[in-house]
């Protein structure tokens, strides 16, 4: 087709507020377009969204059209192979000799021409653009439908497919009169202003290849009206034809069979019609004027639609699977990478023993107040402060040791400051890697996703959300198991024990000091035995209060590796690793969000079909296209 | 027309043929190397020549007719329902193929041959690419209508009234629906030497027609018009209009013009009756002339001259240089310099430096130090001892504290390092790959599939699978460093003396020049190690990277400073060590995921200056003159 201006509407001429027809849902029709028109325009960057979107903005505009036009007359193109006669048809129709017709040279018909009634304005359609003559009719059969006869659609050359290997008609090379043949481009033009396509066909032509395409090209959302003509000279090929068309994909209810010679001979003559012909009249009386017309026009629309839905459909269906597998690989990577940090941190928590042992104590020492063994614990957490922290590296260390997530280090600084929980780099580009390859399996490229290899500032931002989550995640689990495992000790009874046990030394040590100097030194007058004692019951108090610590510690640490296995078993539920892939699962779960839109559309419009079904009239129509 | 007798037919003449038999030799030499090229061209994404012109004359005109005994063959072409197959019936005598009212129903050639010469003539020689079958009925032609299902159902003459060496052939349409069907009526087309085409006054100027009919033309076929369906006489007039239309388009200069009255009666019974058009071609009207016996005229043409005529016109079709046999060889050329641009397009992009950790230092100086031991010192040895012995008690003081780890933990750490660099170079390998693909579609139709839908998680788990499997030093690394020793001693005479001489401070300096090449150390994809594997591609720019990247880093070890003359031959066992470690990434990517496609595009790349193409131009240039002489 050429890039020349198209025949079409030039304004919307009267808006109708549409009536309800029967069987119709109305509302759910404009909601199904409205759901349509979204959906197409949703996913921009997926590019079999993006030809979704191109589709749709070639059919929209007649749906709109379909829409705000509701009781314009129809226009009824009337189309065939040269030589079929068309052109006598229409004239037979017009009741008088308005396109010139016969056999002098093929092809006849070089300009539409456009039959309305006197009374019918078609100042709407652009004629001019495509040099179609008007012509006037008082006939009856178009009083209220505009008829267009069409040029041909196969004298135009070539019809040969661009040739492979070498051009396909060498030699000589001369100026062939039918370059100059532009039938089928102007066809092409003529086509999409018609509402409904009177197909004419003879025995030698209803089997024609250049017709077919054409039909196939226009047929969507276009009722059909079907004509065997030279019903005079020719055999009956109705049966065949329909066939034909069924093997094409349409439904042909029903075919007219008439000689249009001999029809506009008796039209002209005032005669009543034959029968082929007067069935035809009466077909377009009864299923294009009317109430008839907003039906067309409306399951046109429908016909239209549903279409759309299908070729949209049959595209992406092959979408289906690599669009899931993407989402089960950015699953499969997701535990790959929590996989390796669940190892990484595990190792990591279990090697900080004495991290672990120093937040335990000061837990322990804060709690425990009063009474010799908290002085005693006091004390020693005292002794202990007075060493310089032994300050843990890295992000555990620096969460064990109380001191919060660290900054980001820039440039590979950021990957090295991770590497301790297990994510290198190259892990995560491992990841990303197939899971580019599964993304473009799904033909989803960037900017939906980024490469493998992030850059500076995604491995920027991703290192900075992943340490801020790791962190948080850590201390909320850390928090969480120090206080069990403080539970376990901080019970009344169990620092009563304490209390006791370390006590009863101290009494013992007393008594026995208060016995030698009471009894032994004032009683029985045995010389003091200096301090030498209590320097010794210092010495075993101080031992027993770090057996006592030790035994009351090793209560803590009970099962702490085993409780550290719990704690990261925990952490794919923390969505850590998400950063480093979301664009992946972002990319899986917005197409597949599309897919499942246009089902749901599908399903929403075979739901309207089925309401209009029974409406249903004779005339043809393009098949499954419910998908 | 001089080829058309109406009067009195004449008997053929004997055959004229020397003409085109002497092109034998060339047209199987054109044949020859068309096959030869038909491979490479299709691996080169240059167009099949199955549907080209030129292909259709070379190899279903030229090759099977040049050297059989010439028999003519007659066939009768056109749109659906334009009554090929009465024309063909009437032709013949007898119903050969069922005339119906349905359109499109002769799906496959009908033959019908001369008495006596199925026994001698090959049919599926002569008809390249179709199936013969013996004709059973006259519905035979109806079936086999799936695609791809070429029959050519022929029959000997019933009547016995058909000319020693004509064929007659009713074909399938040319203007269907089923447009995958075409291609019978055009290798009939391509075969035969005189075509009826059978027109209407709706069909002849349609363009699927009008093609068919051109090509036949401008590959030299006779044509023989017959207007069929025609108001008799009424259109009589009309027909002057119509053919000079269908001359126009086609080019044709048919050799006669028939019509053939509209009469349902006489197409019931197979009579119908074929005027002469006289007037068309050159001759003088007769509107009173009685109606011609067709088949007798078909009879009566000069046979030799037709034949040699369409030998001709094929030959022309085929050596055309803007449209025949040289087209494709362009395109053949053209492509292979896609693909030359292609490897560029590779070998640019596919180039990546492997960083990998430098190498535990004891491995490469265990392997020195084990060829080194017969020929030490025994001041060298204790001194040795001495540092072997402080070395591992330092190392275990360092353990305890734990800050030292063991060898094998150091190992363990080496190795996961290291296969964490081989794997950060495959995701970047695979990277490029996909950029090399975006740049040029050559490469994308090449290596697309296995990027797009190969299963990238096992490459991983394959380069995985070699790490693991690759031993600390290996055999073949072992023999490379005592070849590189025995040669540098070979080479350097003195070289021992030296050694021994500088043993001492070679044993002194040994700690510094470890520390400096742990320091140090780099390597890249193998150079040696991947040299038998075809990667020519990958292999250069990688043995470049080698010598860049160790050269300057192990420079600035103690050992540079203190053995100068060591000093390449120390990096040559340093990046020798690396390299053949690196060996597994080259592996991987050879094994699954690039396969043999290298070497393909290396061979693609080179296929426009292949022997075959040379000759098929010089076979073109003396077909030519030979032709024109």
């Amino acid at each position: 087709m050429t890039d020349m201006p198209s025949l079409g509407p030039n304004d919307a001429p009267t808006v109708v507020p549409p009536t309800p027809a029967p069987g119709f849902d109305d509302a759910g029709f404009d909601d199904l377009i409205t759901g349509l028109a979204r959906w197409s325009g949703a996913l921009p960057d997926w590019p079999p969204a993006r030809r979704v979107r191109a589709e749709w903005e070639e059919v929209a505009p007649r749906l709109d059209r379909a829409r705000r036009e509701l009781s314009r007359v129809l226009v009824v193109g009337v189309i065939g192979g040269t030589g079929t006669g068309k052109s006598t048809l229409v004239n037979a129709l017009a009741g008088r000799d308005v396109s010139p017709a016969g056999d002098v040279a093929r092809p006849t018909t070089v300009a539409p021409v456009v039959v309305v009634a006197r009374d019918v304005d078609c100042s709407w359609l652009a004629l001019d653009e495509v040099g179609a003559r008007v012509v006037t009719s008082d006939a009856a059969a178009v009083a209220n439908i505009v008829l267009i006869d069409c040029p041909d659609p196969d004298t135009q050359g070539p019809v040969t497919l661009p040739p492979a290997g070498g051009a396909q008609l060498p030699v000589g090379g001369t100026q062939r009169p039918s370059e100059k043949n532009h039938n089928r481009d102007l066809l092409e033009r003529i086509l999409p202003a018609c509402d409904v396509l009177l197909l004419v066909a003879t025995a030698q032509k209803y089997r024609s290849w250049s017709v077919a395409s054409e039909v196939a090209a226009f047929a969507p959302g276009r009722p059909l009206l079907f004509v065997q003509t030279h019903a005079s000279r020719d055999a009956d090929i109705r049966d065949d034809w329909r066939r034909e068309l069924e093997r094409q994909g349409i439904e042909a209810p029903a075919i007219h069979r008439l000689d249009g010679l001999e029809a506009a001979r008796r039209a002209a003559a005032g005669l009543e019609p034959e029968p082929g012909f007067a069935g035809l009249v009466k077909a377009i009386d009864e299923e294009l004027v009317g109430r008839a017309a907003r039906r067309v026009r409306r399951t046109g629309a429908l016909d239209l639609a549903g279409w759309f839905l299908s070729q949209a459909l049959g595209q992406l269906a092959p979408l289906q699977q690599p669009v899931a597998e993407l989402a089960s690989g950015v699953a499969a990577q997701t535990g790959r990478l929590e996989g390796l940090m669940e190892k990484a941190v595990a190792g990591k928590l279990r090697a900080s023993r004495p991290a672990w042992q120093r937040v335990m104590q000061e837990e322990l020492v804060e709690r425990w107040q009063g009474g010799p063994f908290a002085m005693f614990l006091h004390a020693l957490a005292g002794l202990g402060s007075l060493w310089p922290k032994l300050r843990g590296g890295g992000l555990v260390g620096r969460i064990l040791s109380g001191q919060g997530v660290p900054t980001v280090a820039t440039g590979d600084g950021a990957w090295q400051s991770i590497e301790e929980i297990g994510l290198a780099e190259a892990d995560v580009e491992q990841s990303r890697s197939i899971l580019v390859g599964l993304a473009a399996r799904a033909t989803i490229g960037e900017p939906m996703v980024g490469r493998a290899r992030l850059d500076e500032r995604a491995v920027q931002t991703s290192v900075g959300t992943l340490m801020e989550r790791t962190g948080h995640w850590l201390v909320g689990g850390v928090d969480r198991l120090v206080a069990e495992r403080r539970d376990r000790v901080d019970s009344p009874l169990m620092h009563g024990v304490c209390e006791v046990l370390f006590g009863a030394l101290i009494v013992a040590v007393l008594g026995r000091a208060a016995w030698n100097f009471f009894y032994g030194h004032l009683w029985q007058g045995h010389p003091l035995g200096g301090l030498g004692f209590l320097e010794e019951a210092l010495v075993w108090i101080i031992l027993w209060g770090l057996f006592l610590r030790w035994i009351v510690f090793a209560r803590l640490r009970a099962g702490l590796d085993r409780d550290i296995a719990g704690l990261v078993t925990r952490l794919p539920g923390a969505r850590l690793v998400d950063p480093f892939l979301h664009d992946f699962a972002a990319a899986a779960n917005t197409s597949a969000a599309f897919l499942e839109t246009g089902d749901d559309l599908a399903r929403r419009h075979a739901a309207l079909e089925a309401r209009v079904v029974e409406g249903r009239s004779t005339l043809g129509r393009l098949k499954g296209h419910t998908p | 027309m001089a080829a058309i007798p109406h009067d009195s037919p004449a008997p053929p003449r004997p055959a004229a043929t020397s003409r085109y038999v002497a092109w034998a030799g060339s047209v199987g030499e054109l044949c020859d190397v068309v096959d030869r090229l038909g491979g490479l061209a299709a691996e080169l994404g240059a167009p099949s020549p199955d549907g080209a012109e030129w292909h259709g004359q070379l190899f279903g005109k030229l090759r099977p007719q040049v050297t059989r005994e010439p028999v003519m063959v007659a066939a009768v072409c056109g749109g659906t329902n334009t009554g090929k197959s009465l024309v063909s019936n009437v032709l013949v005598g007898a119903e050969i193929s069922r005339s119906l009212p349905e359109a499109a129903r002769t799906r496959c050639p009908v033959a019908s041959l001369p008495r006596g010469l199925a026994k001698s003539v090959d049919l599926a020689a002569l008809f390249p690419g179709f199936t013969p079958q013996a004709w059973s009925s006259d519905t035979d032609a109806l079936g086999g209508s799936a695609a791809g299902d070429d029959l050519l159902v022929w029959r000997e003459d019933p009547v016995g009234r058909q000319p020693a060496r004509l064929i007659l052939i009713d074909t399938p349409d040319v203007d269907g629906t089923l447009r995958e069907n075409w291609h019978r009526a055009e290798a009939v087309r391509n075969a035969c030497d005189v075509i009826v085409a059978v027109l209407t006054q709706q069909k002849y100027n349609d363009a699927a027609v009008r093609d068919f009919f051109a090509a036949a033309a401008a590959a030299g076929k006779s044509l023989v018009v017959v207007f069929n369906m025609v108001n008799w006489p009424a259109q009589r007039e009309r027909i002057a209009g119509w053919y000079a239309t269908f001359v126009a388009e086609t080019g044709a200069a048919p050799l006669a013009v028939y019509a053939v009255p509209h009469d349902f009666a006489r197409a019931e019974s197979g009579t119908i009756e074929f005027f002469h058009l006289p007037e068309l071609t050159g001759g003088t009207a007769d509107p009173a002339a009685a109606p011609v016996d067709l088949a007798a005229v078909l009879a009566g043409v000069d046979f030799d001259r037709i034949k040699l005529q369409a030998m001709e016109g094929a030959f022309r079709v085929v050596l055309d240089p803007s449209a025949g046999m040289a087209t494709w060889l362009d395109a053949i050329e053209s492509s292979s310099r896609e693909w030359h641009d292609a490897r560029g397009v590779l070998a640019e992009e596919a180039q990546v430096r492997v960083e990998l950790p430098s190498a535990p230092r004891e491995l490469v100086w265990n392997e020195i130090w084990e060829w080194l031991e017969p020929r030490r010192s025994s001041i060298d040895i204790n001194l040795s001892r001495l540092y072997r012995v402080a070395g591992s008690g330092a190392a275990w003081v360092g353990r305890r504290i734990g800050i030292g780890r063991t060898a094998e933990e150091r190992r363990d750490d080496f190795t996961a390092v290291e296969l964490s660099a081989l794997k950060q170079a495959l995701s970047t390998f695979i990277d490029r790959l996909d950029g090399a693909c975006r740049r040029s579609p050559r490469l994308r139709a090449l290596l697309g599939d296995t990027l797009v839908r190969g299963d990238r998680a096992a490459w991983y788990a394959d380069l995985e699978r070699r790490h693991a499997a690759l031993p600390m030093v290996s055999d073949d690394y072992r023999i490379f460093v005592r070849g590189e020793l025995d040669r540098f001693s070979r080479e350097n005479p003195k070289f021992l003396q030296v050694l021994l001489t500088g043993l001492s401070l070679g044993s002194v300096a040994r700690p510094c020049i470890t520390v400096g090449l742990m320091v140090a150390g780099a390597a890249a994809v193998p150079a040696a190690a991947a040299a038998g594997h075809g990667l020519t591609t990958l292999v250069h720019t990688a043995g470049d990277y080698v010598v860049w990247a160790v050269a300057p880093l192990a420079g600035e070890g103690v050992l540079g400073l203190t053995m100068a003359g060591l000093k390449p031959l120390l990096e040559r066992l340093f990046a020798g060590w690396s390299a053949e470690r690196s060996r597994v990434l080259t592996e991987t990517l050879h094994a699954v995921v690039l396969g043999d496609r290298l070497e393909v595009i290396e061979r693609l790349a080179t296929a426009g200056g292949r022997p075959e193409v040379a000759r098929a131009r010089r076979l073109l240039y003396d077909c030519g003159r030979e032709f024109s002489r």
